[in-house]
């Protein structure tokens, strides 16, 4: 469990240096996912430590964005003066790309089986 | 409550320190996770928006600014980036069976994603919403800590950005059987996928509650659109906003 943290705040560390180091675009934690992804694909295997601390993270993806959405209180006097603006641009706009991205899938050659 | 009273002493503590915060997010989480496994995972009662609608009502009952809510909370937040990390072992599980898809899943990501940003700026301005809303919609579709970072770079509202960003990922979680069904799609991978161009993080928080194969494929968007969206979203925001 420990070590398993202690690993996957490395490859964010490491990805936060390599960010600021360079001064990348792209954020330290998702340069930490490419390095634990290669260092992955080069071992070959997931060893138990990573895998416990990893599907107690993901299983619980939930609970980390909560803190940032209660922001919404703070921002409500604004939002409810465009409330119907907001709203309609954000369900039309989610609702559009699911189904632009899994059309794509689909009618890609090869992908109406879906194997 | 007159001041002095041992409880009323305990209660200036308790508000001073992380620990209610903490305990309020992670009951009200539980809550939420409850609510959600006996409506039988329906996409409806989501987890993250039963347990937001318990914080918010429970800070703005007990008069708890939100800065100082998040003086708390922010050792949850913090995870966010590790559990970004961690989201390398999902793809990687489904690594071996990304043969001979690469080309379909970029085109999807960068389709999905280019609708994503055109459709919402274009609806929010049609509306009548100012340039500040129309900004922070730009990133809305990446997860919320990236889409943070990209809205510094292009001068849009950090906080703004993620309020966007957490809500489509729960109206993405909530609409996307539907919209799935409606295209009949079939294939694991191919619902997982879209959910993570669209709705990264809860999105795919809600595909892993599902099937483990659309989880993994849903991370795997999350993952590209955070690199996408950080590397492209600056170049294009000046020609769209």
């Amino acid at each position: 469990m420990i070590r398993g943290l202690i690993i996957l705040l490395g490859f964010q560390g490491a990805g936060e240096i390599i960010s600021r180091l360079f001064s990348l675009p792209v954020p330290g934690p998702v340069i930490g996912l490419v390095l634990l992804l290669v260092f992955l694909i080069r071992r070959g295997k997931i060893d138990a430590p990573i895998d416990t601390v990893a599907s107690a993270l993901t299983k619980h993806l939930g609970l980390l964005f909560v803190p940032a959405a209660v922001g919404v209180v703070m921002f409500w006097p604004q939002l409810r003066t465009h409330f119907w603006a907001i709203s309609i641009a954000l369900i039309v706009s989610v609702t559009a790309t699911i189904a632009v991205s899994a059309a794509i899938l689909r009618f890609w050659p090869g992908g109406k089986t879906g194997s | 409550m007159t001041p002095g009273l041992p409880i009323a002493e305990i209660w200036v503590y308790l508000a001073g320190s992380p620990l209610f915060a903490l305990l309020l997010t992670l009951a009200a989480y539980e809550a939420g996770v409850t609510i959600y496994e006996r409506a039988n995972r329906h996409p409806f009662a989501n987890p993250v928006a039963i347990a937001v609608l318990i914080v918010a009502a429970g800070i703005t009952l007990i008069d708890m600014p939100y800065a100082k809510y998040f003086e708390g909370a922010q050792f949850i937040h913090f995870l966010l980036g590790t559990a970004t990390v961690a989201l390398a072992v999902p793809i990687y599980q489904c690594w071996g069976a990304l043969r001979g898809k690469v080309l379909p899943l970029v085109a999807s990501l960068l389709g999905g994603g280019a609708v994503s940003i055109v459709s919402a700026v274009g609806i929010a301005r049609l509306l009548g919403a100012d340039s500040t809303i129309q900004k922070a919609m730009m990133a809305k579709s990446v997860t919320a800590p990236i889409a943070m970072g990209v809205a510094e770079r292009i001068s849009a509202s950090p906080t703004l950005t993620a309020v966007f960003a957490v809500t489509t990922g729960i109206v993405g979680a909530i609409v996307a059987r539907y919209v799935l069904d409606a295209l009949k799609m079939q294939a694991w991978w191919q619902r997982g996928f879209p959910i993570g161009v669209a709705a990264h993080g809860i999105g795919t928080s809600r595909a892993l509650s599902i099937n483990a194969e659309a989880g993994a494929f849903s991370g795997l968007a999350m993952g590209m659109h955070g690199v996408a969206g950080a590397v492209l979203i600056p170049l294009i925001a000046d020609l769209v906003v």
